[in-house]
This record gives structure tokens, C-alpha cells and sequence, in this order.
């Protein structure tokens, strides 16, 4: 049925905006839904060849009307198909933002804990397609461009507005030694800190720190 | 009583331009959160601003390296002060790119629009519009046909262009005019007025108020 993968996508996508992190991108169905809109596309050509160009809807009312339809399905199929893309990126995009590394978060964990931490992954597959991978790449490209306007202000920090600049901390995971402006601190696990927020803040969004209210 | 409360009751002709920034940039971000559109960018508050925090930052380098005991407290202070400041800022460049981002196009091709956004936002949103079309003309667009390609396309009564919706209801709160009287608002399209005095609260919907709060007679809430 023309319409019923367009649907399919659409409910990928839905199901995307409620997801923590990204599900593997659809391949076959966006390519059999571009090959149903090309498909549509040679039918309206095959309906209209005959006409050369002088095709008269009023005239003809029943080819007018299945062209029309044939229009409408490639146009919604677009639609579904620009609606997954979008959610998929936007999604991308917010990551981004946290300065998640994308790419490493993206790789199904499947074989326990620990053993998944500083692979390289390539050998695993991606829940990426490799357009969106370079997407990934290029908007993070962007972001550090814009960012670079604004050094003092540090447009990825948190949004949260500042209560105090002084936190509790607790180390989830070595992280080896950071320069703060008062020292250098060591920071191994499950020790406890008292730290400026603005020095470990990346670090809390890494996950290497735990803030402790 | 809020923070803003204060800053509002506080005639703005007898104050130091450092508060009255403080007071602007608060009011600019607290606005541009709400409002549905985006709003002028505000240049000269923003270049102010911006280099008061850098000599800020300055002063408390120079300040942590002679390492003096007794001056940590101010410094505590002063960089509170600072990441206020930095959040402000912060908050409020992330706000206008979240709109800039969910309507893209529509930004860059209204003039109006595109007037209000500053250089640098002008280059994000062309480079990240060209990164998107560039990403779904790669992963489907490009096998189209030929007629299809197009992300602004106009064709079949739907607007491909999206924009933000101006009627959407804001609470904003009248500030008066020059002389603190109350002011009149219309409604467009609509028979409908009312007069907004200062310190009243109304929810209204953006278009209407929207001349009042470029003028500064209101302020959204």
C-alpha cells in the first residue's frame, strides 16, 4: 500500500523523541520509500507520455485524478521521510550540545559492562548511517566555530541557573589530574571533592564526576 | 518581589549604566525565553557587557595570583558575580539559537526576521541549514526526481517554510509610558483594546503587545 512505510518512519521518529539515545537507523525503509516516490514518479510519467505536454484535467477527469494522487503520496512520502531525518538530527544535535561523544555513545552495549569503555568500534555496527556520521562531524565542526565567538562564556555549560560556585563532588571514574586555579587535584575514584563548578562541569557531563547536592 | 520588581520600581535616569545593563540584559533574556519570536539583537548592551566581563576575569586572574588571604572573600564574590553573569548570557545566546534552529529557513529568508539576528547568528543558521539539506539530500533527497528536491517548496497549499506562531499567549506586565501612564493596546484584526497601566499583568497574545514591548512600555513575564 502507497503509504504505509511513510507511517512506519513517522512512528520510528515518534518513538525516537522519547528515547534517551538514538535507535538504529532505518536503511530499508527509507530506501524502499525512495524507491516507491521514484517508482510514482515513473508512473505519473508513463500516464502523462501520451499527452506530450497538452494534458487537460477538466477533459479527463479519471487520469487527472490518479496523477493527482500519485503527487500527493510522493509528497508525503517526502514529508515522512524529511520528519525522520530531522528528528534523527535534532537528536544528534542535542548531544552535540552536551559534548557527548556521539559516535562512541551510539554503539549497541551488548556485551557487558566494562569491556565496552575506550574500543575503538569500528568493528561494531554503528545505530548510524554513514550520512549521518558525517553530519554528526560537521555540526560538531559548526559548534566549536560558534562557540569560539564566546570563550568567556562557555555556550555548552550548564543551564542551570548558578547557585553557588563552590560543589560537593564524588569521582565515578579516574580521571587523572586537573588544573584548577587553585592547584592541581588528583582526582581518583570515590574520593569526594570541593571544587569550583566552573572547573569540573565538562566533566560531570562526561561523567566522570557525580555533583553531590 | 522578584528581582525584576526591584529593578522596575528603580528609575532608570539616576542609575549607573552598570546597573541599567544588568537590568537590560535580565529583561532582554527574560523576553527573548518567552516571546515566541526572535527578537533584535541587542549589539551595543551585548559589546558592553561582554567587556565588562572580560576585565572582570582579568581582575580576578590578577587577584588569585598575588594569592592574598584576606582578598578571597571579595574574590568569591566577584566571581559569583561572574558566572551570573556568564549563565545570563549563556541562557539567553541559547535561547535565540533554539529558535534560530526550529525555523531556519524561515529566518534566513524573511528580511525582517534576518534583520534581527546578529553576524555571527546569520552565519551559524546559513551553515547549519546548508549542513542539514546537505545531510537529507545525501541520504534521500538526492534520488528524487528532479522536481522534488526542493526544502522550500511552495506547491500543493503547504507552505514547506515554517514559521513561528505570533499569536501564541504571552503574560506580560506594563511598565507605562515615558511618563508612567497607562498605555493603549489594540488587538490587530480585532475591535479589541485595552489600556495598560503600570505594574498591571496580562496574558495577551504576542502580536498585540509585541510594539509595546519594542518600545518598552511592557515586558513579558
Amino acid at each position: 500500500m502507497y503509504g504505509d512505510l511513510g507511517t512506519k518512519l513517522v512512528q520510528h521518529a515518534k518513538r525516537t523523541q522519547a528515547l534517551a539515545h538514538l535507535p538504529p537507523y532505518q536503511t530499508e525503509i527509507v530506501r524502499a520509500l525512495t524507491r516507491e516516490v521514484r517508482d510514482l514518479d515513473k508512473d505519473v510519467n508513463t500516464i502523462l507520455a501520451p499527452y506530450a505536454g497538452s494534458f487537460n484535467p477538466s477533459s479527463e477527469p479519471a487520469t487527472a485524478c490518479s496523477v493527482l494522487v500519485n503527487h500527493l503520496c510522493m509528497r508525503r512520502n517526502k514529508r515522512c521521510l524529511l520528519a525522520y531525518h530531522r528528528v534523527r538530527a535534532e537528536k544528534m544535535e542535542e548531544m552535540c550540545w552536551r559534548g557527548e561523544d556521539v559516535m562512541e555513545e551510539q554503539l549497541p552495549k551488548g556485551n557487558g559492562e566494562g569491556t565496552s569503555m575506550g574500543e575503538g568500534g569500528s568493528s561494531e555496527k554503528s545505530s548510524l548511517s554513514p550520512e549521518e556520521e558525517e553530519y554528526v562531524r560537521q555540526f560538531g565542526d559548526l559548534l566549536s566555530a560558534y562557540k569560539g565567538q564566546w570563550t568567556d562564556i562557555d555556550l555548552t555549560g550548564s543551564l542551570e541557573p548558578p547557585r553557588d560556585l563552590f560543589i560537593d563532588v564524588r569521582v565515578l571514574k579516574d580521571a587523572g589530574e586537573i588544573q584548577t586555579e587553585y592547584g592541581a587535584i588528583t582526582l581518583t575514584k570515590n574520593s569526594q571533592f570541593y571544587v569550583r563548578q566552573g572547573d569540573v562541569e565538562r566533566l560531570i557531563a562526561q561523567g566522570y564526576l557525580q555533583k553531590l547536592s | 518581589m522578584d528581582i525584576d520588581d526591584i529593578l522596575a520600581e528603580v528609575d532608570g535616569y539616576t542609575i549607573p549604566q552598570e546597573t541599567r545593563d544588568l537590568q537590560d540584559l535580565t529583561r532582554a533574556w527574560v523576553t527573548e525565553r518567552s516571546a515566541p519570536e526572535i527578537l533584535p539583537w541587542p549589539a551595543a548592551l551585548m559589546e558592553r557587557v561582554l567587556e565588562r566581563i572580560r576585565k572582570q576575569i582579568e581582575l580576578i586572574e590578577d587577584q588569585t595570583s598575588t594569592a592574598d588571604p584576606k582578598s578571597s572573600f571579595k574574590l568569591i564574590i566577584l566571581q559569583t558575580e561572574l558566572e551570573r553573569f556568564k549563565f545570563l548570557i549563556r541562557s539567553f545566546l541559547r535561547s535565540r539559537l533554539a529558535k534560530i534552529d526550529a525555523y531556519t529557513l524561515h529566518h534566513l529568508t524573511d528580511p525582517p526576521t534576518r534583520a534581527r539576528l546578529s553576524e555571527s547568528e546569520i552565519q551559524y543558521a546559513t551553515a547549519h541549514s546548508t549542513l542539514l539539506h546537505r545531510h537529507y539530500y545525501s541520504s534521500f533527497l538526492g534520488q528524487f526526481p528532479e522536481a522534488l528536491r526542493r526544502l522550500d517548496d511552495r506547491q500543493g497549499g503547504v507552505d514547506m517554510v515554517e514559521g513561528p506562531d505570533l499569536e501564541k499567549a504571552v503574560f506580560v506586565r506594563g511598565l507605562g509610558g515615558p511618563g508612567g501612564e497607562a498605555v493603549e493596546v489594540e488587538v490587530e484584526g480585532t475591535d479589541i483594546g485595552f489600556r495598560m497601566g503600570r505594574g498591571d499583568v496580562w496574558v495577551v497574545r504576542w502580536g498585540a503587545v509585541r510594539g509595546a514591548v519594542g518600545r518598552g512600555e511592557a515586558e513579558l513575564i
